[in-house]
């Protein structure tokens, strides 16, 4: 009959800290492979401490999971791709394009991550939730397991799948504490809308979404900006703001709470006709990394240590395209192959033995991409471009089209809105065009 | 040696829960359920007594499968095995039906396992408060009870339980085996631990009994067992917010911007008139 007590072993070939995108990739393929992995994490439930409501890439998703498109709790897949430059007085800009065929899509994340886990479970990963990992264990200079409270569990390898918010890895003297330099603040409100009343406001059909982005007054001048996502029967809204700005600005009394930023987006005239008679079920933040390159720390691997994920600094926001939960995922695959291969070795998880994950990282379109896109970085951080430059197209629209009795030729209405921001045409189409090469 | 079981309620989260004011009804869909909290006191306590006097504590509930996520919360805690009670011939039950499959469970317990010592329950559940079960539970077994324990100190066959009224603390000595109810907030659960709820989900020491296996009179059970009858639910309208945002100098100003706008309200004036005295 009650099973009674036994012992149980506790020695495992892998543990993955964190089961976000990233740690649930890298126990999935893992324990698919045949190994014994524990997935830990310090959550009530798997997910619940996600809290990303944006886009989500498929491509990187289907080489771990095949089938992710079809099984998995997704929302909506992303057909219009939205962007408006905002000014003060509800002069906005916005321009909308149609995509041709399926690469992103809206899920919750918590959703989707308790069905990555699932997956991991299914092929024999032990997950155990409600568990706070204090620290990784140390023999030798090599990590060796890990310790929860009164605890200890012994493991051939660590992945270390923590996130954003790297205590585990600061405690070893791997990385320093967060800078906000590094750093940006999202705030998010999740609206309850009537599904047929999201796809007439938005125009799509029921499987599908929109993607918004919104720079300019949004955010009162802080370098960062807003965005809108359709999901199944909820809207999510929110603002993301470069941190070190956004103290700025609060020290200078600019702003007096960031929630604000997110209430007059709900509240926003152009907007809040979308969610009329919508309510408000889910609030919350979350850090999130602004210039992946220089959060990443130095190594992604040490003896017996794999970092993957938002730990290790993969996140893209280029202002246009934020990729995060992809790029998880895929470093959590790319990571799991290299404990394959380290651990068919004789000397197992050595740090030489590991480096073929930082290596193929390296060799990666994630890190390609980072690279890529690094100078679009110094963009975001750049008060400019999100005060006087989002201005002149709109001073430059509400000349050309707001008449009384003279219509303006276009150079006119352009001459116009440079000088109305102390700029001549010629030093902004080099401004303009020096911001656009960092794009 | 104490072998204790502990009674817990798998609840829907009642903050989460909202309310349809047309219909009158729960709007319950999509709110995740929770361990009763008043239970995880009862779980601390059985587990506090195990530590004192060696021996074992067996968690049991009445509940759909979907509580097996409470029961390894619990198993986290450290209680050593736990019993899903869960049939659909159990569902709709009164506190009458819920108690006498808990009281038959427990008497299952004793034949199957060893000789129960001591049940203890929660003080009462958050989504209906009654606080029927651990008497009526008390009842069919023909233990004695006592609720709003604190404390107790076992004696060979017998305990002596701390109980607080409003005003004082009053000691009981009672014969083993007994059912005790644990005061509210008198203690606070302990955390998951890692090796515990590792073992939980490599051993899975959680069985399942349906009526298969505890082999009830059907006219004693579910819906068909329960003699209680709801007769009216009513319930007090949603008060919808001003939704005014005032921005003050000063807690003083805060305070005076308050004061006027609670006396311009004709039923918050009267309120704040007879709580200031006029």
């Amino acid at each position: 009959m009650i099973k009674s007590n036994t012992t149980f072993p506790t020695k495992f070939d892998a543990i993955v800290v964190g089961a976000g995108p990233a740690g649930a990739a890298s126990a999935y393929v893992l324990s698919k492979k045949g190994f014994k992995v524990l997935l830990v994490d310090r959550s009530r439930e798997a997910g619940s401490k996600e809290l990303y409501g944006g886009r989500i890439y498929l491509g990187p998703l289907k080489e771990v999971w095949p089938d992710l498109d079809k099984k998995a709790p997704i929302h909506r897949w992303i057909k219009k791709e939205r962007a408006s430059i905002m000014g003060k007085d509800g002069r906005i800009i916005t321009i909308e394009y149609n995509a041709g065929r399926r690469t992103s899509f809206t899920a919750y994340l918590p959703e989707l991550v308790r069905w990555m886990v699932s997956k991991a479970e299914e092929e024999g990963t032990i997950f155990v939730d409600e568990v706070v990992v204090d620290e990784l264990l140390t023999s030798d200079g090599k990590v060796v397991g890990i310790r929860s409270g009164p605890d200890e569990i012994r493991s051939d390898v660590v992945i270390d799948a923590e996130g954003v918010n790297r205590l585990l890895l600061e405690k070893l003297g791997l990385v320093s504490g967060p800078r906000p330099e590094e750093l940006a603040l999202g705030i998010k409100e999740v609206l309850k809308v009537r599904k047929n009343e999201i796809n007439a406001q938005f125009n799509v059909d029921d499987d599908e979404g929109v993607a918004w982005i919104l720079m300019g007054d949004i955010t009162l001048g802080i370098p960062g900006g807003g965005f809108i996502y359709t999901f199944n029967e909820t809207i999510s809204i929110g603002i993301v703001i470069h941190m070190a700005n956004a103290i700025r600005a609060a020290e200078a009394g600019a702003i007096n709470h960031s929630f604000e930023l997110v209430e007059n987006l709900r509240l926003h005239p152009y907007f809040n006709k979308l969610w009329k008679s919508s309510d408000v079920i889910e609030y919350g933040a979350h850090l999130t990394i602004e210039d992946g390159l220089s959060f990443m720390p130095k190594r992604l691997v040490y003896p017996g240590l794999l970092i993957v994920g938002d730990a290790a600094g993969l996140i893209l926001n280029t202002g246009y395209t934020v990729r995060g939960v992809d790029f998880a995922v895929y470093s959590g695959k790319l990571a799991a192959e290299a404990v394959e291969k380290a651990l068919s070795e004789k000397e197992g998880a050595t740090e030489e033995n590991l480096k073929v994950y930082e290596d193929m990282v390296r060799k990666s379109f994630m890190y390609n991409e980072l690279k890529r896109h690094r100078a679009s970085k110094e963009l975001m951080k750049d008060p400019e471009f999100f005060t006087k430059i989002s201005r002149i197209p709109l001073k430059f629209f509400s000349e050309l089209y707001e008449i009384d009795k003279e219509v303006p030729t276009a150079y006119e209405a352009f001459k116009n809105a440079c000088r109305s921001e102390d700029s001549g045409p010629l030093s902004l189409m080099f401004k303009l065009w020096g911001m656009v090469k960092k794009l | 040696m104490v072998r204790v079981v502990v009674g817990i309620k798998w609840v829907p989260n009642t903050q989460a829960v909202r309310f349809d004011p047309k219909t009158g009804t729960l709007m319950r869909e999509g709110v995740p359920s929770i361990i009763n909290p008043p239970d995880l006191s009862a779980v601390e306590f059985a587990l506090k007594i195990k530590e004192r006097y060696g021996g074992e504590a067996i968690a049991i509930t009445m509940a759909p499968p979907s509580a097996v996520k409470g029961l390894e919360h619990v198993l986290g805690m450290g209680v050593d095995r736990a019993v899903l009670i869960s049939d659909r011939a159990f569902a709709g039950a009164d506190t009458l039906a819920t108690s006498y499959v808990l009281a038959e469970a427990i008497k299952k317990i004793s034949r199957d396992v060893g000789k129960v010592d001591l049940a203890v329950f929660g003080q009462e559940t958050i989504d209906s408060s009654t606080a029927h079960i651990p008497a009526q539970t008390a009842s069919w077994l023909r233990w004695p009870y006592v609720y709003y324990v604190t404390d107790l100190e076992i004696k060979d066959d017998k305990v002596v339980v701390s109980r607080v009224l409003e005003d004082r603390v009053e000691k009981y000595e009672l014969e083993l085996p007994s059912v005790i109810s644990v005061f509210m907030e008198s203690i606070e659960a302990r955390d998951v631990r890692l090796l515990h709820k590792l073992r939980a989900k490599i051993e899975k020491p959680i069985v399942v009994w349906s009526n298969k296996e505890l082999k009830l009179d059907p006219r004693c059970i579910g819906l068909k067992g329960s003699p209680t009858m709801v007769s009216k639910i009513t319930w007090t309208l949603e008060v919808p917010r001003k939704k005014i945002v005032y921005k003050p100098k000063d807690p003083e100003d805060a305070a005076r911007w308050l004061i006027s706008m609670l006396l311009k309200d004709e039923k918050t004036s009267k309120i704040f008139k007879w709580v200031v005295g006029g």
